[in-house]
C-alpha cells in the first residue's frame, strides 16, 4: 500500500510533464541557445573583450525572452489542452528555504567532485594541457551535471524517461568530447602568458563553446523527440476534453 | 494492537488515503485531476471528499474558469499533519518486530 501511495505522490509531482509540452518547449529553447552559440561564434575571432561581452549579452537576452515565450506558450497550451482533459493542479509554492537548501545540495554534491577532478588533473598534467583539453572535458562535464540532475528528477517524480534522457545527455557529451579529441586538441597553451584573449586561448574558448553548442543542440533534439512521443501517448490516452460539467 | 487502533480511521480508508496522498504533494488540485488519478466514480469521489472536508483535512474553493464552475481542493494544515502522523504510525507498526 505504501508503494502505491508513493507512486501516487510521484505521479502528482510529475503531472507538469504528463503531456510532453514542457520537454518540447525546453528542447526548442535549447536549440535557440545552440543556434546563438554555434552561429554567433562562427565568425572570425578577435581579442576584443567587447565582442565577448556582446555575445554574452545576446545569450542573456535570448535566455530572458526565450524563457518568457516558453512560459507563456506552456501556460496557454496547458490551459487549452491539458487541464480540460486531465485536470488542473497548482504546485506548491517554493519557499526561500527550499531554494537555499537546493543550492546548498548542488554545491555539496556537484562542486567537490568537479573541483576534485580539476585538482587531480592539475596534479597529473600541467595547467596548459588541462586548458588545451578543455574542448574535450568541458562538454563531458556539462553533460554529466545534466545527467545527474535528470536522473535525480526522474527518480523524484518516478519518470523513467527522464533517466533515459539523462543517460542520452551523458552519451552525447562523451560523443562530442571524443569528436573534439579526434580532430586534435588546440595548440598547447604551455607557453602562454597571462591574459585570456591570446590566439591559443581564443581557439580553446571557441572550440569549447562549439562543443557546448553541439551538446545543447543534441540535447534539444532529444528533449523534443521525448516530448513529442509523450504528447502522442497523452493524446491517445486522453483524446477529448472531459465532457461533463464538474 | 495499540498501534493499530491509533491509526486515523478517516485517512486509513484506501480511497481517502489516495486522495490525501495526491493532495499532499501539491498546493491544490481540481475535481477532474482527483477523479482521473484516483480512478473513483464521481459519486464516490464526492462522498470521500466531503468526509475529508468534515474532518477538517481538506478544504474546497469554488471558482469559475470562464463560464465553467471549477472546484479546487487543498489539504489543510490539520490534514497535512494527520497524513504525516499516519505515515509515521504505519511505519512504526511494521518496524516494531
Amino acid at each position: 500500500m505504501n508503494v502505491q501511495i508513493d507512486t501516487a505522490i510521484k505521479r502528482t509531482r510529475a503531472y507538469w510533464f504528463v503531456d510532453g509540452f514542457t520537454e518540447m518547449a525546453a528542447g526548442g529553447f535549447f536549440i535557440l541557445l545552440a543556434g546563438i552559440l554555434l552561429f554567433r561564434w562562427n565568425t572570425p575571432l578577435t581579442s576584443s573583450p567587447s565582442r565577448f561581452l556582446s555575445i554574452a549579452g545576446e545569450i542573456s537576452i535570448a535566455k530572458f525572452f526565450g524563457l518568457l515565450i516558453v512560459a507563456l506558450m506552456l501556460w496557454w497550451l496547458k490551459d487549452h489542452f491539458t487541464y480540460p482533459r486531465t485536470g488542473f493542479v497548482r504546485g506548491n509554492r517554493v519557499t526561500t528555504t527550499q531554494i537555499l537548501t537546493l543550492i546548498r545540495n548542488i554545491i555539496l554534491f556537484l562542486f567537490p567532485p568537479i573541483f576534485g577532478l580539476l585538482a587531480l588533473s592539475l596534479l597529473i598534467a600541467s595547467a596548459g594541457s588541462v586548458l588545451s583539453s578543455m574542448p574535450v572535458w568541458f562538454p563531458i562535464g556539462v553533460a554529466l551535471i545534466w545527467a545527474v540532475l535528470c536522473v535525480w528528477a526522474g527518480n523524484w517524480m518516478g519518470l523513467r524517461r527522464f533517466q533515459i534522457i539523462g543517460a542520452l545527455f551523458l552519451l552525447a557529451g562523451i560523443k562530442v568530447g571524443i569528436w573534439q579529441y579526434a580532430i586534435g586538441l588546440p595548440a598547447t597553451a604551455e607557453n602562454m602568458q597571462a591574459g585570456i584573449f591570446q590566439p591559443a586561448t581564443l581557439e580553446i574558448l571557441y572550440r569549447s563553446l562549439t562543443s557546448l553548442g553541439i551538446l545543447v543542440l543534441i540535447s534539444g533534439i532529444i528533449l523534443i523527440i521525448s516530448g513529442f512521443v509523450t504528447f502522442l501517448r497523452y493524446r491517445k490516452e486522453n483524446p477529448t476534453p472531459y465532457s461533463e460539467e464538474i | 494492537m495499540k498501534n493499530l487502533s491509533s491509526l486515523d480511521r478517516v485517512i486509513h480508508e484506501p480511497a481517502r488515503l489516495t486522495l490525501v496522498a495526491l493532495l499532499s504533494s501539491v498546493k491544490s488540485a481540481d475535481f477532474l485531476f482527483l477523479l482521473k488519478e484516483s480512478e473513483l466514480t464521481k459519486g464516490n469521489l464526492s462522498v470521500h471528499l466531503t468526509r475529508l472536508e468534515e474532518a477538517g483535512y481538506v478544504e474546497a474553493e469554488k471558482t469559475f474558469r470562464g463560464k465553467i464552475p471549477h472546484t479546487e481542493y487543498r489539504l489543510t494544515s490539520k490534514g497535512k499533519s494527520a497524513f504525516e502522523q499516519y505515515r509515521k504510525s504505519l511505519g512504526s507498526i511494521f518496524n516494531k518486530e
